[in-house]
């Protein structure tokens, strides 16, 4: 690629950057495109270790306002020792196990002796590629308090 | 405006003695995964309503995770991006009575 073509790119990709930026401060309820859309550059929206240790019950959704992404990924951070799991507002119990209100459970990844050290992962994605998931709608429960799961989410901008 | 939600269905489901259907009434859905719970020692079949606990009508057999590693699982989603699987026609056994599989279910809804 010749370098006046990878400069276009890279100002194109800050110009989405920032519009999704201007839109998440006009209106802090609402990030990034409405629901449904399918836009035309996957771009990270979240990345990197998700902590729910600060919240009430250790339980936390992903984003406490709607956004929506066209897939999301969430992995059991290698070296962690307690299971996560991962469901709905129902997990946000006094139970002592929270995931027997989930929906999915993803067994630790503590010391690479289980999977050839593969860590367990999951994921979810819109068939079409529309940002349909709202991800304010999927909580998080580390069964280890201040463990913290990788959480990935790409919308397409 | 659509969005991609978890149903209501979703969540461990106990099972006693019979296959059990993941929804008593139609429920229509996206994406539907069975998983054995992690630390169960339930074999768990997915099946149609012909699934007899002989493993006779099954689509999958799923191995337990009774001492920890990544779950086996049955996954089914519509790449149409259509609510076209019907929670109320799929069947869940497990082998050990009152174990309970991870049911996850997701659904386009308009809101």
């Amino acid at each position: 690629m010749k370098r006046r073509e990878w400069l276009q790119g890279l100002v194109a990709v800050g110009g989405v950057a920032a519009l999704v930026r201007k839109a998440a401060g006009q209106n802090p309820a609402f990030i990034g495109p409405p629901a449904g859309t399918r836009g035309t550059l996957i771009s990270a929206i979240m990345a990197g270790p998700f902590d729910a240790s600060g919240t009430l019950n250790g339980v936390r959704q992903l984003s406490a306002v709607p956004q929506f992404a066209s897939f999301v990924r969430i992995q059991v951070n290698p070296g962690n020792a307690g299971k996560i799991a991962i469901g709905t507002s129902a997990m946000d119990t006094r139970a002592n196990d929270k995931s027997d209100f989930a929906f999915v459970e993803l067994w630790p990844n503590y010391d690479g002796s289980f999977n050839g050290g593969q860590s367990d992962v999951w994921t979810l994605s819109d068939p079409k590629g529309l940002d349909t998931i709202d991800i304010s709608r999927i909580w998080v429960w580390p069964e280890f308090a201040g463990e913290m799961p990788i959480v990935t989410a790409f919308q397409m901008v | 405006m659509v969005i991609l939600t978890p149903s209501a269905e979703a969540g461990a489901h106990p099972v006693s003695g019979l296959p059990v259907p993941l929804a008593t009434a139609s429920k229509l859905v996206n994406r539907v995964t069975v998983k054995p719970r992690l630390g169960q020692w339930s074999k768990v079949l997915v099946g149609g309503s012909n699934l007899l606990p002989d493993e006779s009508g099954a689509f999958a057999v799923l191995y337990p995770v009774p001492y920890g590693g990544i779950s086996d699982t049955f996954s089914l989603q519509d790449d149409g991006g259509q609510n076209t699987i019907d929670l109320s026609q799929i069947y869940i056994y497990a082998t050990v009575f009152g174990d309970s599989p991870m049911v996850e279910a997701f659904e386009y809804q308009t809101i």
